[in-house]
């Protein structure tokens, strides 16, 4: 663990320099900003999962003084906006390709703003409201008359591949639209024959919803002297925004712009351009008037991109000592009700073998449709998932075969020696040490007093359990990213970065950077972000790509800010660039020191500075980073249950994530924290619950999707280890993933544990004190 | 339309508001007071949270005309000047928030809080007290650290 004392720079556990406007009430959120004469939008939206639009009139509604417009499907194709613009597969070259088994093109359908021949899923959006107030609005929607076919509809995952599933797109004739399979069949299907044992799991993670505790708004300026769109709205980046949002327009993108100044946490929900930001800017521009809508926490639940949702069976084989052999399973990822991002599915399967040196897998990968939200990447999508699954396996052939369930893990997990490793599906791991992170933790949760731990709970009446898991994280996403650096000579340096924080501490964290290359206090570096017109160039926040990148970008720009600033200090010194040095902020030179804004100032001031020195001082870095990064860790959870009420208590819950090198400690450890609340939340509480037969979401509101609170945990004992990072330049890792990737499968190995004097060797998520009870009293 | 007129902050106001304007629209849209935020609609998030008569409340289900003549006090009011309040102070030092949209209302239910359970707050005491705010960012940790130390802070102020 970093025991730190820095102060400044990397490893320095700064406070935040963004906290001060919010803990005073002066952030910048969407629903903040005001445009004077703006509309108000307000989203009809089906009440079907499934269902023929055979009619839209909006007669009565545009009578009523003050509504504006009404628009539907029929005008969207008329004006010829364009469906979203999915991109189903991660593009990275580290990730694997997903080709279909048959040499098929994975199945995709476009994905219109406005439903125009059928609602897919409960909360599309049938029609848009335009009026002078939100009231009005919702009023004028409460008039407009749609006519629906109620079609048979399919939500449940198991239930899409079956041959009499309704089907969601006739177009492909079944709701499969991928069929891919990845590793070796025949050296698997070789090992299991030999195998002495085989350990068998079938699970369904289930769905859940990110839930940033903004509610997604958007703001919608049309200029009519320039042409011009401008969009002031949260995202997961503004760069894909206004690109996203120039294509569905049918604009140059030059003449989008967007704003996105504070937002309300991400987790990868907020990671897509959404039907909503397009309609609202199409809006603006049609009516010529700004326009503005703001999601209902309702509205969020039936609009918001959800998550997880994958159903999976596989085994694991093993000799007779425990030594794993080989893995196989199947694995479908639900997509919601549009070929939107199958990504996690991908982003899980290539992983499915975790760290443990497993010589051979196989497995099948189904993307598919289902009339349910669309689902997307949220806080390390597809991997938590696998995890899950993993860790799940090794507990169970633990019991079911009667090893140890750490002596088990030690046998089979990767060896530094091992690495790079190449995972049988392809991937290469980097570096790392897993045996001593592994032991790291497991001292740091006490696992060898845990049973003097449960038996002084059993006294109390109580059922206590223990997990560990380990994990993986396969780091890649969009992988191009740009810093613009600039030194003012009034002492100040901006530094412009393609990627916005929506919580993660950015103005801090990467201010601290450029304070670690330029030796300037991090209260004098501005951390420039989230206007399109300023910022050209950024991939945004997701797959651990934020910090991992805007590092090198930042510390390559800075590199030739100093390499400038020597040439320009030579000058003034009238010395010999190669003699220049750089220390503590200043250029050393024929015995002169120079700060780096005395020489800024010249640059600025010079007229004998040859062209490509002369003001401002500036550097720009744009890397396009082609290698993934696979962070890792491993927790280990304690909870106590109480065997009258099902109550699932989380006693004690250790980790420790390698970060390779912690830029700012106390902000990595909020994160884990963050994260480790995510997925607690989901292996306990957390479920988006469809009626089977209707398709109707039964988990609209906070009444009834349960959020995990600040009763729900202890404190944490967060930890982190530090070893450099081969694959990065400055030995970084991704650290914003790794308090969830493991914290399924570790709560459930927690709960099941304690569950193990009542027959229970497996339970699905999430462990609600109704099923636990269940379990309990089924067999007592 | 009615009129009301409350003390917000130490100021006086009054707007024209119709009857079934909450009070947290009132504050956001027609004093442009944007600091209190609007996290749900069923009265569970708690980022709304202001104090009305010197106790929390979450303005999203109360209604403006309901406020006739009282005082309220919202994050804007809770510094004096550049001095920040201790809880205010309590959450940076600790970090006790991350996007910070939930960051208000945790504040102003926090200072409710220390008002009716006192300065030495136990970790349960402040985990249970914090039911009614929800945080997707923090897991929490950090927040009940900051009310701790908050709370205590306040006492010397």
């Amino acid at each position: 663990m970093a025991a730190t004392t820095k102060t400044t720079g990397i490893g320095a556990a700064l406070r935040r320099k963004e906290d001060l406007r919010l803990i005073t009430g002066r952030g910048e959120f969407t629903d903040d900003f005001r445009e004077a004469g703006q509309l108000y939008i307000y989203f009809l939206r089906s009440p079907h999962a499934h269902a023929r639009i055979i009619k839209i009139d909006a007669t009565e509604a545009l009578a009523l003084p003050g509504v504006k417009s009404v628009l539907t499907g029929k005008e969207l194709l008329a004006d010829g906006i364009k469906p979203l613009p999915h991109h189903v597969w991660a593009l990275h070259p580290a990730d694997i390709a997903m080709p279909n088994v048959d040499g098929s093109e994975t199945f995709m359908a476009p994905h219109h703003a406005i439903a125009v021949d059928k609602a897919r899923h409960v909360g599309e959006i049938v029609a848009m409201v335009v009026a002078t107030s939100v009231a009005l609005a919702k009023d004028a929607a409460e008039l407009i008359h749609v006519e629906y076919d109620i079609l048979p509809s399919v939500t449940n995952t198991w239930d899409t591949v079956k041959q009499d599933a309704a089907v969601v797109w006739d177009e492909n004739g079944s709701n499969v639209c991928g069929d891919v399979e990845t590793g070796s069949r025949e050296d698997t299907n070789a090992a299991f024959a030999k195998a002495a044992h085989v350990a068998r799991i079938e699970t369904w993670v289930q769905r859940v919803t990110g839930v940033p505790m903004e509610p997604r708004a958007a703001l919608a300026v049309f200029d009519e002297g320039t042409g011009r769109v401008t969009l002031t709205a949260g995202s997961g980046g503004s760069v894909r925004l206004k690109y996203d949002l120039a294509h569905m327009l049918g604009m140059k993108s030059e003449d989008v712009r967007i704003i996105m100044k504070d937002v309300g946490g991400n987790f990868g929900t907020r990671g897509m351009i959404y039907a909503e930001f397009c309609l609202v800017g199409w809006a603006a521009r049609r009516l010529k008037t700004p326009v503005k809508w703001t999601a209902e926490r309702s509205e969020s639940f039936q609009s918001d991109y959800q998550a997880r949702d994958l159903a999976v069976t596989a085994e694991l084989a093993l000799d007779k000592d425990g030594k794993f052999l080989a893995m196989r399973g199947s694995n479908i990822g639900n997509a919601g009700a549009h070929t939107s991002n199958f990504s996690p599915l991908q982003k899980g399967v290539e992983i499915m073998t975790s760290i443990y040196n497993i010589p051979t897998a196989c497995f099948r990968a189904r993307p598919v449709v289902s009339n349910t939200l669309p689902t997307r990447p949220y806080r390390s999508a597809g991997r938590p998932e696998v995890m899950f699954v993993m860790e799940r396996l090794i507990d169970i052939a633990a019991r079911e075969f009667g090893f140890d369930r750490v002596e088990l893990r030690r046998k089979n997990l990767l060896h530094k020696e091992d690495l790079p490793f190449k995972n049988p599906f392809g991937m290469i791991y980097d570096n790392g040490d897993y045996h001593a992170v592994m032991e790291q933790v497991l001292e740091l949760g006490d696992w060898t007093g845990f049973e003097a731990r449960r038996a002084e709970a059993k006294a109390r009446g109580k059922l206590r359990g223990i997990g560990v898991a380990n994990y993986v994280d396969t780091a890649t996403g969009v992988p191009r990213e740009r810093a613009e650096i600039t030194v003012r000579p009034d002492g100040q340096v901006d530094v412009i970065i393609g990627t916005i924080s929506q919580g993660q501490g950015h103005e801090t964290s990467f201010a601290q950077l450029a304070t670690e290359f330029l030796h300037v206090p991090e209260d004098k570096v501005n951390i420039i972000t989230g206007d399109t017109d300023v910022v050209k160039v950024g991939g945004g926040t997701h797959s651990g790509r934020g910090m991992r990148l805007a590092s090198i970008v930042i510390w390559k720009a800075s590199n030739e800010i100093i390499a400038k600033g020597k040439r320009i200090a030579a000058l003034m010194a009238k010395a010999d660039p190669a003699q220049v040095t750089f220390e503590k902020g200043h250029f050393h030179a024929a015995g002169q020191s120079l700060s780096l804004f005395d020489v800024a100032r010249a640059a600025s001031e010079r007229n004998d500075l040859p062209d490509d020195l002369r003001a401002p001082l500036y550097a720009m870095s744009d890397e396009t980073v082609n290698e993934a990064a696979f962070p890792y860790g491993a927790h280990v959870c304690e909870v106590e249950i109480d065997p009258a009420l099902g109550t699932v208590e989380i006693a004690r819950y250790s980790t420790v994530d390698d970060v390779g090198r912690a830029v700012n400690p106390m902000i990595i450890h909020g994160q884990t924290h963050g994260g480790i609340a995510q997925g607690v939340g989901q292996a306990l509480m957390e479920e988006i619950v469809y009626d089977r037969q209707s398709g109707q979401l039964m988990t609209g509101s906070f009444m009834d999707y349960t959020m995990p609170r600040a009763d729900n945990f202890p404190f944490f004992d967060a930890g982190f280890a530090e070893i450099p990072c081969t694959t990065h330049p400055l030995g970084i890792r991704p650290a914003g993933e790794g308090g969830t990737t493991p914290a399924l499968g570790v709560t459930m190995n927690a709960v099941v544990d304690a569950l193990r004097d009542f027959g229970v060797t497996h339970m699905d998520m999430p462990a609600t004190p109704e099923k636990v009870w269940r379990a309990i009293h089924r067999k007592a | 339309m009615p009129q009301v007129t409350m003390q917000v902050n130490g100021r006086s106001v009054s707007g024209e508001v119709e009857a079934r304007t909450l009070l947290v629209q009132f504050l956001r849209e027609h004093l442009e007071l944007t600091g209190t935020h609007v996290g749900c609609d069923t009265t569970q998030c708690g980022c709304c949270t202001v104090h009305v008569d010197g106790v929390g409340i979450k303005s999203c289900t109360m209604l403006a005309l309901a406020c006739e003549g009282a005082n309220i006090t919202t994050i804007e009011g809770l510094a004096k000047g550049d001095v920040l309040h201790p809880m205010q102070s309590a959450f940076s030092e600790h970090h006790g928030l991350q996007c910070g949209f939930c960051t208000p209302g945790m504040i102003m239910s926090a200072i409710d809080m220390v008002n009716r359970k006192g300065h030495a707050l136990d970790e349960t005491t402040v985990r249970k007290e914090l039911e009614g705010n929800i945080c997707r960012c923090t897991g929490y940790h950090n927040i009940v650290k900051a009310v701790q130390a908050g709370a205590a802070a306040m006492k010397g102020a």
